[in-house]
């Protein structure tokens, strides 16, 4: 149902807006009858003003409030749709509708346009409507056109569709369609708008049949991977699309059969141009791994492209003359570990490699081929392999013919004893050479080759030749195939050519020059190995796949069933590949008289969710109001007041959620805040009284610090040992309530973690007033319950802590004369940190000591009066200098040690023995001022 | 109100529990049923004194043999030995024959009813007289006297305060207190002038204590027209907690102000409590006021 450019999803819904009045009159109505009560001592109550009446009537803006609300709940569950085009005039058609979709692998990239812009068709329909149903991919149980369905049976089938692999036959769609002998009162067309043959016929005909819209998906960038082009270096994948405009750059990934992405590359279209190349430079190694070229971010079948083993490797058989003793100085290493990477590798004897038929055969110096084996040879030359032969001594002593050059009967040495030539570099290659590309290795140099007899046609038929112009490699097409002739040893016997790289490039080059893809005719069947769905991805082929034959590999279009994938065959895997070979373009002309519905028409705006979603919030608003109007909220009165001010003058979710995400910011501001700038931190207890106690006093220890020390701390931190990240703090100061509730186990947790990592936890239960008394550590023993005590003792007398920076005897705060206890040097159980106490426990009050105001001011008496306080602040000097240096001033213990053995040294010497042991203070006297 | 009988019966038990709680031990020394020493010289059987005869003692009042020791001649004196009278009175008010839960609490007024004939079983079985204020009867002591207070105390109250008693006697009065405190001391005053012993007995209901209502209320009081419209109770809650607490303290303070005791009770809770205070305080009497 639409009122203008409005649709409503659940019409009835709107029924409720007719309740409103109602709403509005409970809310308006006077508070519910007052609660009858019999009080005798109500006469207590006779003076008292009653002063808070509830209103009689509820105030007006909270009416409006609610009735908003109300009024976008319902509204919202009506599930209104805003799309402004879709009172168009082809809404007067009568009769079920019939929504045709292009579900072939060019629909895929779109295909959630396609189905939001099949399912938004669906809302024009009225309830009792049928819809009917059309793919047009082929498929052995797609939904059947003639089937009627319900608006909501249609919705759901169209939410599960998913696209295929294979193309669209809009022809074949139509021809069910008329089979299916329906007569439908209009038709709507998601199409993904890339032509097919006779797509125009197709159109017409439904055009014919009733009233028809076409929404037409948008072109992506790439439309298909349409080809493979193999290089000898590489390889470069060809890209085609629709459009001809545009400059887009897309990349291109090779992947291996596992998905790992092996390389990139980037192919651009110019702009006029439907075709780029993406080009892939690889290892050979690498390369024998791709597996498959995928566009990147491309959600098609026809933006994958599958390579097969029959694509990739060579396949090369390998002939020796021969076993050899040696097998690693043999010529056959040479050219098996040059051609390793690439090739597939059949060795054997010539029959048996023959058998195998590879693309090339590669026979090292072999002096007389039986005439078999040459007819053989030929034979398979002509169908397109490729023959290379190496010279040697044995090819130089008696040659045949099966050559493509006729050689000399004699092999040519250089710098020998008894030659007057040196050695001879390779030449630069003939531009006509397949090695034209290839620069010839300067330091190889060739000693000793076959020659080839002068004839008309040598130059023609020479790949490369000597700096003195002799051929170093000659070639002749044999039919299909070709012979190719190293004048060389493929070993390093007869030159420096094979320890070289571009050895292996002219190895590869030679055995590309047959016909390279040798598979024979009649190979076997193929069976589906994996398979493409419409989207690209790999899957396990379904049962309707069935095996192609290997000769059917050429002229088989993707279908149901022969899906695009990888088949496998006897002795490799065969690609097919949903875009090959295809040069796709877009559909422009629609039939005349069809509504072609814009894409940005066909965009539609729900507004269900985000009408109930402000309702929601007003009804929030409306809780905080009702709150605050009862008086429940005290302490949140004003917080909810200016929530509610904001609430209604801004949209409310925005107020409200950065609200809850500032939390989270907060304790990472915290954390960010102690871990740039030294600060120390106190427990928080939740007593405000004492924390702000607490903080002065750590406020007033570090503004001493910061004057009279390079310790510079920061602003201390209050923190929540539950939460907090402890670490970021070396010291922690605990004041403990005289009435503490116990930690939470996460917070005893997380101290015993800070104390285990070195932290220092100052813990002051300021009992220190009682005269007399030990250190009541009872009320520690709740607090902190299981946190993880070392052994502890008093502070000794000769302690670091007397010493550390200041010279003190005690340990004073707003209480003097009362004892430190820290842990305890060499306690068992604990590997200590560098002997450094973790816990200080003592109940003088220091922080109260410590405490000063804003200008600095002492906060709290101290029993000693302002020398008191003077020793309390250098005690707490001395104290952080302790946590933060650890035993480094205890080492100065040893300085007498020290001074002693220098001053013998100094004595052998004889150079300063000025030292007299024993004026050598027992105490190194530091830099702070004497006590 | 509950009838005389079960009145009667759950005050026998009280008193029976109340019995074994042995409050002052010089409190039960009194010298014999219905009598209790008065610390000064009068009519009784106990050796008080000996003064110096003077003329106006007729000459066999002369204790001879302790004259004979001397010169001079003495009197022998008894410690005066009376009996005491307890006037009980509960207030007739509506108000305080009230229950806020009739099933689960007995009324405030049924309680302190309860708790003056268990301690007055007691008293008279200890000989002590005992009666209901103005009732017209006389005070008198055994199990008739406690069905006579009963009677008394549950039917025929006056509605206004009655008129002190004639003899001194000690005086129990029972209600909620409710009314101004000027109300009354001046309901009071004439009772205090005349009886320099009495007990205040206090008894409120839990829910005059805690004021448990919320949201909107519309309160009445039994007796008296007019209500009263809470818009939100809860926010009374405070100020009538308050006073409350003013209230009882002025109670008090006005106790103190007579000499008197004062014994609260919240009806629900155990009555024992209430009676051995109420006992206790009747007691102290005999120890604490001396009058020569």
């Amino acid at each position: 149902m639409n009122f203008g450019p409005f649709l409503f999803g659940g019409p009835l819904a709107l029924a409720a807006l007719g309740l409103l009045p109602v709403i509005w009159f409970i809310l308006r109505a006077t508070p519910p009858a007052p609660q009858d009560v019999v009080l005798p001592s109500m006469r207590l109550l006779d003076d008292i003003e009653i002063r808070d009446e509830t209103p009689a009537r509820t105030p007006w803006w909270v009416v409006a409030l609610r009735m908003a609300a109300a009024g976008l709940a319902v509204l919202g569950l009506a599930q209104p749709v805003f799309s402004p085009d879709e009172a168009g005039p082809e809404q007067d058609g009568s009769g079920p509708m019939l929504v045709v979709m292009d579900d072939g692998w060019s629909a895929a990239p779109r295909w959630n346009d396609l189905k939001t812009a099949a399912r938004t068709s669906l809302e024009q329909l009225g309830p009792d409507d049928g819809v009917h149903l059309l793919l047009t991919a082929p498929r052995e149980l797609g939904p059947n056109p003639a089937d009627r369905l319900t608006r909501q049976e249609a919705e759901r089938q169209i939410a599960a569709l998913e696209p295929v692999a294979w193309p669209v036959d809009r022809q074949g769609a139509i021809a069910r369609l008329n089979a299916a002998e329906i007569t439908p009162g209009r038709i709507f067309y998601a199409t993904s708008a890339v032509a097919t043959i006779n797509d125009r016929d197709a159109f017409d005909a439904l055009a014919d049949r009733a009233p028809l819209s076409i929404y037409p998906a948008r072109q992506s960038p790439v439309t298909a991977l349409t080809g493979l082009g193999s290089g000898v270096d590489g390889v470069s994948v060809i890209l085609r699309r629709t459009g001809a405009s545009g400059t887009e750059p897309v990349f291109v990934s090779a992947l291996s059969l596992d998905g790992t992405p092996l390389a990139t590359a980037e192919a651009s279209f110019t702009n006029g141009e439907r075709e780029a190349r993406a080009t892939f430079t690889l290892p050979p190694a690498a390369l024998a791994r791709v597996s498959r070229f995928a566009v990147a971010g491309g959600q098609s079948a026809g933006l994958v492209w599958l390579w097969d083993t029959a694509d990739r490797t060579r396949r090369v058989g390998l002939v020796s003359s021969g076993g050899s003793s040696q097998p690693l100085l043999s010529d056959m290493h040479y050219v098996r570990k040059a051609i390793e990477p690439f090739s597939t590798l059949i060795e054997g004897d010539l029959g048996r490699v023959l058998a195998a038929d590879p693309d090339a055969i590669v026979i090292t110096d072999m002096g007389t081929i039986l005439p078999t084996d040459a007819d053989a040879l030929t034979a398979w030359m002509e169908a397109g392999g490729a023959l290379i032969r190496f010279a040697g001594p044995r090819l130089a002593a008696q040659g045949d013919t099966l050559v493509p050059v006729p050689l000399r009967s004699a092999s040519r040495a250089f710098g020998g004893a008894l030659a007057w030539e040196d050695p001879q570099p390779i030449a630069a290659f003939p531009a006509t050479s397949p090695f034209a590309e290839l620069v010839p290795p300067p330091d190889a140099r060739v000693r000793q080759q076959v020659l080839a007899q002068p004839a008309a046609d040598l130059q023609t038929k020479t790949w490369a030749r000597l700096d003195d112009g002799s051929p170093l490699v000659t070639a002749d097409r044999r039919g299909a195939g070709a012979i190719i002739l190293f004048h060389i040893t493929a070993g390093p016997d007869w030159s420096d050519l094979p320890y070289s790289g571009v050895f292996a490039d002219m190895l590869r080059r030679a055995i590309a020059a047959g016909r390279g893809e040798t598979q024979t005719q009649g190979e076997g069947a193929y069976v589906p190995d994996v398979v493409l769905d419409g989207f690209g991805r790999l899957e396990q082929p379904s049962s309707v796949a069935a095996p192609l034959m290997g000769e059917a590999f050429a002229e088989t279009l993707p279908s149901e069933t022969s899906p695009p994938g990888l088949y496998r065959g006897p002795a490799c895997t065969r690609a097919l590949n949903a875009a090959a070979g295809l040069r796709p373009t877009q559909i422009t002309a629609w039939p005349a008289n069809a509504a072609v519905v814009q894409r940005e028409n066909a965009s539609t705006l729900p507004l269900a969710g985000p009408l109930l979603a402000v309702a929601a919030g007003l009804l929030l608003i409306d809780l905080l109001v009702a709150l605050g109007l009862s008086g429940r909220l005290p302490q949140m009165r004003r917080a909810a007041a200016s929530l509610v001010v904001a609430g209604l003058l801004a949209p409310a979710l925005p107020v409200l959620v950065p609200d809850t995400a500032a939390h989270a910011q907060g304790a990472r501001d915290k954390a960010l805040a102690a871990a740039t700038e030294m600060r120390f931190g106190f427990v928080e207890s939740g007593d405000a009284a004492l924390d702000d106690r607490t903080r002065a006093g750590l406020r007033g220890l570090s503004r001493i610090l910061y004057l009279r020390t390079s310790v510079e701390p920061a602003e201390p931190h209050g923190l929540d040992p539950a939460t907090d990240a402890l670490d970021l703090y070396p010291l922690i100061y605990f004041s403990v309530p005289e009435t503490a509730a116990p930690l939470s186990e996460a917070a005893i947790a997380n101290l015993n973690a800070y104390i285990g990592r070195g932290g220092a936890l100052i813990i002051d239960t300021r009992q220190g007033a009682t005269v007399g008394s030990d250190t009541d550590v009872g009320v520690l023993t709740s607090v902190l319950a299981g946190l993880d005590v070392p052994n502890l003792a008093p502070v000794p007398n000769d302690h670091v802590l007397t010493r550390s920076f200041y010279l003190i005897e005690g340990f004073p705060g707003r209480y003097d004369k009362r004892r430190l206890w820290i842990e305890q040097v060499g306690g068992e159980g604990r590997v200590l940190g560098d002997g450094v106490s973790r816990l200080f426990i003592g109940d003088a009050d220091w922080a109260g000591a410590w405490a000063v105001d804003e200008r600095a001011r002492p906060l709290y008496a101290v029993d000693g009066g302002e020398s008191q306080r003077e020793m309390a602040r250098r005690f707490g000097i001395n104290l952080v200098m302790y946590i933060l240096t650890g035993n480094y001033k205890a080492d100065q213990v040893h300085i007498p040690a020290l001074l002693e053995r220098l001053g013998n040294e100094d004595a052998i010497e004889g150079v300063g023995d000025n030292i007299d042991l024993d004026r050598v203070p027992s105490r190194i006297l530091d830099g702070g001022p004497q006590p | 109100m509950t009838d005389l009988a079960t009145l009667r019966a759950e005050a026998e038990e009280l008193a029976l529990a109340l019995a074994d709680v042995s409050l002052k031990a010089q409190a039960s020394e009194a010298p014999h049923i219905g009598s209790a020493g008065r610390r000064r010289a009068g009519t009784g059987e106990h050796f008080w004194q000996y003064r110096r005869y003077a003329h106006e003692d007729s000459a066999d009042r002369i204790d001879w043999r302790r004259s004979a020791r001397g010169s001079d001649l003495y009197v022998r004196e008894t410690e005066l030995e009376t009996a005491r009278t307890v006037l009980c009175w509960c207030d007739p008010h509506p108000g305080f024959e009230w229950s806020s839960d009739t099933l689960k609490l007995k009324t405030k007024a049924n309680e302190a009813r309860m708790l003056m004939l268990a301690i007055s079983t007691l008293l008279s079985r200890d000989g002590e007289r005992i009666g209901a204020l103005g009732s017209g009867r006389s005070p008198s002591f055994g199990a008739s006297a406690v069905d006579r207070l009963a009677e008394d105390l549950t039917t025929d109250q006056p509605t206004t305060m009655p008129m002190p008693p004639s003899g001194s006697a000690m005086v129990v009065i029972a209600s909620d207190f409710y009314d101004p405190i000027d109300v009354w001391l001046a309901r009071l005053s004439p009772v205090a002038s005349k009886c320099k012993e009495g007990v205040i007995l206090a008894v409120h209901d839990p829910v005059e204590a805690n004021f448990p209502f919320e949201g909107r209320v519309k309160l009445s009081r039994p007796g008296v027209d007019g209500r009263k419209l809470l818009g939100r109770a809860e926010s009374v809650r405070a100020a009538y907690l308050q006073k409350f607490g003013a209230q009882r303290q002025a109670l008090r303070d006005l106790t103190a102000r007579f000499g008197w005791r004062m014994v609260e009770h919240q009806t629900g809770t155990l009555p024992l409590k209430a009676a051995t205070d109420l006992k206790q305080a009747l007691e102290s009497y005999t120890l604490a006021t001396t009058s020569f």
